[in-house]
């Protein structure tokens, strides 16, 4: 069965780790975990060194969703972690000192992935600062070219976190149905 | 790198204990047979993550030592350090074994020149060796954060920061209401389909927030019903209403029987800074979305020519607006090429009523523009490309859809 995965990425402290906890259907495996010695000669072992969690999709297919480690951590996983992800979600925290500075290193560090398929951005702490606003946000990313979804989210909420996530999907294709008939 | 070489013993210095971990399986991994990392009195190499706070600390120290070991210094920036290999970050596999191959070399050549000399590495003051325990109770970031001093006031807004409320079809006319006389999804009736935003509420707040934007003052907008309080600099509004009564006053024509009774009027300081029900208080944007989604009840602003082609300047910020039915699909349909009302209602085979809600909604922000070549019109695309992923998605899209908070 196909392994299917969508990346969350982010400086340290934008909401990962909790975004990905708001709608994975198990505990999110957390690098902070202390056993890692049984994992540690496996191969598998990998997941264990970044922020890791399921949806449950029906028919028996699993959405994996992984979180990759912060701006100033070991960022060599990234190009293994992205190999065969549907789309970027990218977390920005809105009361570091230049989240400008920090969208164009993500967008930049996964800028060939971001071509193959999507990105959509995450704008969290707003409610503690809201400079820049969503407004600055768009402003600069007209200046890269780009016109992705950008949300204010509070990683804590469900909703926020599906809402991101919907709209990357419809970004990779707006003719999708969901079920807004219900 | 010949893996049949014994792999070269390293020391990992300024690393928190998930930068730590993470290094040591990588070189297990990807790098399996070129590096092994031991403790700090038995290594042969040193690694440094150049841009943690410990890392450069260590690294300076160490660079002061003199030492007969080769560095490798991770960062982001490019280290122009005499003696030091870099790799830039993210570490590329190819990267990081070249250089460790370079260590290896350069280890090799020191240690024929210093055989005469036998300076035993273990007997120089030691570095401290980066140590878990100590480096879980340190800082992990490196100042980047600034302080915040939180305003538990702005955090009890709940109504300004609240998540946004996902309309499906079903709840559609309850919620936003419907027009009689005029049947909005009959192509032939798209000509009457339209409604005048001055008419409405929605025309005199888009009056109001204009002029206390511009003025940069707090100002009253006065209609005869509960006023509207607007405060441009923190981007809000407030207003001590029910969503229902505000529902229904948004739907009303009022330009002949209240308009004479509007007026905006600055606010003192005294007055502005009263205090007020928190619970009150909206976003700008959000309030006048949802006022403009109650007074279209389904039609398109008149200001748009249903003919010509319009296109979405920029995503609408989803998560803190009412999200009509379909919203999402449409507003990523036209952030990437203009098409006609009519032409998006087509081609994501939705009822015009969705498209024209989401439309007069996403015009009251100043989100959508028009063309008018006549270009724009022969050329509209018809259909969409499908992703090649497009069954996954919809499942994705159906447990994300069902999975409210």
């Amino acid at each position: 069965m196909s392994q299917y995965k969508i990346i969350f990425t982010g400086p340290v402290g934008a909401g990962k780790t909790t975004a990905i906890n708001s709608i994975s259907d198990l505990p999110p495996i957390k690098t902070d975990a202390s056993a890692s010695d049984m994992t540690r000669y496996r191969k598998s072992s990998t997941t264990v060194a970044m922020d890791y969690g399921i949806m449950n999709l029906p028919g028996g297919e699993k959405l994996h969703l992984y979180g990759t480690p912060g701006q100033e951590r070991f960022d060599f996983m990234w190009d293994i972690l992205v190999t065969g992800g549907i789309g970027l979600v990218l977390l920005l925290d809105n009361t570091r000192a230049d989240p400008f500075q920090d969208m164009r290193f993500f967008l930049d560090t996964f800028e060939k992935f971001i071509a193959d398929t999507t990105v959509a951005i995450g704008i969290t702490q707003m409610d503690m600062s809201g400079k820049p606003t969503i407004e600055d946000y768009h402003i600069q990313l007209q200046g890269l070219g780009l016109k992705p979804p950008v949300f204010a989210v509070d990683a804590r909420v469900k909703n926020d976190v599906s809402l991101l996530i919907q709209a990357l999907l419809y970004s990779l294709d707006p003719g999708l149905e969901g079920d807004n008939e219900q | 790198m010949d893996k049949n070489r014994s792999p070269l013993k390293v020391a990992l210095h300024g690393m928190d204990e998930r930068s730590y971990k993470m290094m040591a399986m990588y070189l297990q991994g990807p790098c399996r047979g070129a590096a092994v990392v031991v403790s700090e009195q038995n290594a042969e190499c040193d690694i440094f993550d150049g841009d943690s706070v410990n890392g450069q600390k260590f690294l300076t120290e160490y660079l002061q030592k003199e030492s007969h070991r080769p560095i490798i210094v991770l960062s982001l920036n490019d280290q122009k350090l005499e003696n030091v290999l870099p790799v830039k970050k993210p570490v590329k596999t190819d990267d990081m074994l070249m250089v460790l191959a370079k260590a290896k070399e350069l280890l090799s050549a020191n240690t024929k020149q210093t055989m005469s000399q036998t300076v035993p590495l273990a007997s120089r003051s030691a570095t401290p060796t980066t140590d878990i325990a100590e480096n879980i109770i340190q800082p992990l970031e490196d100042g980047q954060k600034l302080k915040i001093f939180i305003n538990t006031d702005e955090q009890k807004k709940t109504s300004k920061h609240q998540a946004a409320m996902q309309l499906n079809e079903k709840g559609f006319s309850a919620f936003i209401g419907s027009v009689s006389g005029i049947d909005v999804n009959n192509p032939k009736q798209f000509d009457k389909a339209h409604y005048n935003p001055r008419e409405y509420f929605q025309g005199y707040v888009d009056s109001a927030f204009k002029v206390s934007r511009a003025k940069g003052q707090v100002r009253q907008l006065n209609s005869g019903w509960s006023p509207l309080i607007i405060f441009p600099q923190s981007d809000e509004v407030w207003l001590d209403v029910d969503e229902s009564q505000l529902r229904a006053f948004s739907g009303l024509v009022i330009n002949n029987t209240l308009g004479s009774k509007m007026s905006i009027t600055p606010l003192s300081l005294e007055v502005s800074s009263m205090d007020r029900a928190l619970e009150r208080f909206y976003s700008m944007d959000a309030f006048l979305w949802k006022v403009a989604c109650w007074a279209s009840k389904g039609r398109y602003p008149i200001t748009i020519d249903i003919n010509q082609p319009v296109y979405l300047k920029q995503w609408p910020n989803f998560t803190r607006l009412l999200v009509t039915p379909h919203a999402m699909r449409i507003a990523a349909l036209l952030i990437q090429s203009p098409r006609t009302l009519s032409n998006v209602a087509e081609v994501l085979n939705l009822k015009p009523q969705y498209v024209f809600v989401f439309i007069s909604a996403a015009c009251s922000l100043g989100l959508v523009g028009q063309t008018r070549r006549v270009a724009d019109v022969l050329v509209q695309p018809s259909e969409i490309k499908s992703n090649k992923n497009q069954g996954l998605l919809s499942r994705i899209l159906s447990v994300l859809r069902g999975k409210k908070a």
